[in-house]
């Protein structure tokens, strides 16, 4: 795909992701059944786990990319993973503010040590660190290198960290949606939260792509005030 | 292979050689575990716990926090006249010398939590009884996942404008497995329950450490490259 096609699909799926956003927050005030023992706190869900799921999608990417990019050594792939690891820090963000707020209702706490919230919370904090030594290095390739090398490290650890802290203690509900069984999450909600499922996806997708482009343009531009002054 | 080893035994060598003769490290890492126990004695009020309750925690806090100050300066005396680029270009491959600095570490820390354990057996009046081999053998594993760990990431903060202060932030999210199996099991064992209880927290502990140092040797290369 030409630099072009990249910058208009990354542009038609930020508005479509942000259109579908408004009929996601739409459908979950005012289509969906209320859960019945959390009531409409419930609703926080539909934000909640699709921003999960995206923040990890996110984060694999990063660090599948960022694997590739030691093996492959091309700049692109580099560009990419950053790319990514912004938008999951978005996301794990997102899911790291949806989540206390839900756990004060939903468990009468803000703050339990939960696995998937733990879980995430290291989540973000790794990837604090692989901001934190791409920037904190003088010369750039190093960063890269460093960058890549905490990703892929966090995503190895992380089936650590999860098995530890279930270990731990548990207080989450079980899962809803994979299960070996049929889900046991009534329709309306299963189909709501795979809509919005989708419409963050196509969110973060928009937003990678915009974000990758605009690497793109950056490494573009500097070629070529290097071209000039030399 | 033999070849490999040689050159494994050889900085691993270089590196015990040279501690020997300063004792900069083991030192420091030693008085600074000595001097957190009598922090840490003041910092509990024993009308509200008892020392024996918070000991386990505390010995793996205080391994991890005296493991940086050591792992941390790995890289720094060799740093500073330019000997890790002779090392690095040595033709022993990368993976051989992230071993061998593994090792070397590991020896120092390992050192180091055992003298932590005494000095917070003494200060708190623990009690081991008949564990103190799996407690031997839980710290080591520990150590290990620690140490492989803190050696790559002492590589890595090594090389940025930040230094040392970026090494805790990039390893204290993965240590978590490190210090939930490891500060478990001790507490387990100092409670007096029998090893068998703690046979998990071991097998964790294990595939952790191997994990890490597998890792830490495939991604060495490419932290130190140039």
């Amino acid at each position: 795909m030409s630099g072009k096609g990249i910058r208009l699909t990354g542009a038609a799926l930020t508005v479509l992701g942000l259109l579908g956003l408004i009929l996601v927050y739409w459908l979950s005030f005012f289509w969906v059944s209320t859960e019945v023992s959390q009531g409409i706190a419930q609703r926080i869900f539909y934000v909640h786990v699709p921003a999960a799921w995206t923040s990890f999608l996110a984060f694999g990417i990063a660090a599948f990319t960022s694997g590739m990019y030691l093996w492959l050594r091309d700049e692109r792939l580099d560009r990419a993973a950053l790319a990514a690891a912004e938008g999951g820090m978005v996301f794990a963000t997102i899911m790291l503010l949806t989540g206390p707020l839900w756990g004060k209702i939903a468990w009468g706490t803000y703050w339990t040590w939960d696995p998937r919230l733990t879980s995430t919370l290291l989540l973000w904090f790794i990837f604090l660190g692989y901001f934190m030594v791409r920037t904190g290095t003088e010369n750039p390739e190093k960063g890269k290198r460093f960058a890549a090398v905490v990703a892929i490290i966090g995503a190895l650890d992380i089936p650590f960290i999860h098995l530890s802290v279930v270990w731990f203690r548990t207080l989450h509900p079980d899962p809803v949606v994979l299960k070996p069984e049929r889900p046991t999450l009534p329709a309306d909600m299963l189909t709501l939260l795979l809509v919005s499922l989708g419409v963050f996806t196509m969110l973060f997708m928009g937003l990678f792509l915009l974000r990758y482009a605009l690497e793109n343009l950056r490494a573009e531009a500097q070629a070529r005030s290097r071209e000039a002054t030399a | 292979m033999i070849e490999y080893l040689g050159q494994v035994r050889a900085i691993v060598w270089k590196d015990l050689l040279l501690e020997a003769r300063t004792r900069e490290r083991v030192v420091a890492m030693g008085a600074f575990a000595v001097l957190t126990g009598v922090l840490f004695n003041y910092s509990i009020d024993r009308t509200v716990v008892r020392p024996q309750d918070i000991g386990a925690g505390l010995i793996w806090m205080t391994i991890v926090f005296g493991g940086l100050l050591g792992v941390g300066r790995t890289f720094h005396l060799e740093a500073q006249d330019a000997a890790l680029q002779g090392v690095l270009m040595s033709p022993a491959p990368k993976d051989a010398v992230f071993l061998a600095k593994v090792i070397s570490n590991f020896v120092l820390l390992y050192i180091v939590s055992l003298m932590i354990v005494a000095v917070f057996m003494l200060f708190f009046g623990l009690e081991l009884g008949s564990s103190a081999a799996t407690l031997g053998l839980v710290l080591a594993l520990g150590v290990l996942g620690f140490v492989a760990l803190a050696t790559l990431f002492a590589a890595v903060s090594a090389g940025t404008r930040m230094g040392e202060t970026l090494l805790p932030i990039l390893i204290f999210p993965l240590l978590i497995p490190m210090i939930i199996y490891g500060a478990g099991a001790t507490s387990r064992l100092l409670a007096g329950r029998p090893a068998t209880e703690v046979a998990d927290n071991i097998r964790m502990l294990a595939a952790f450490a191997l994990a890490a140092v597998a890792a830490g040797a495939v991604l060495f290369r490419f932290v130190v490259e140039d």
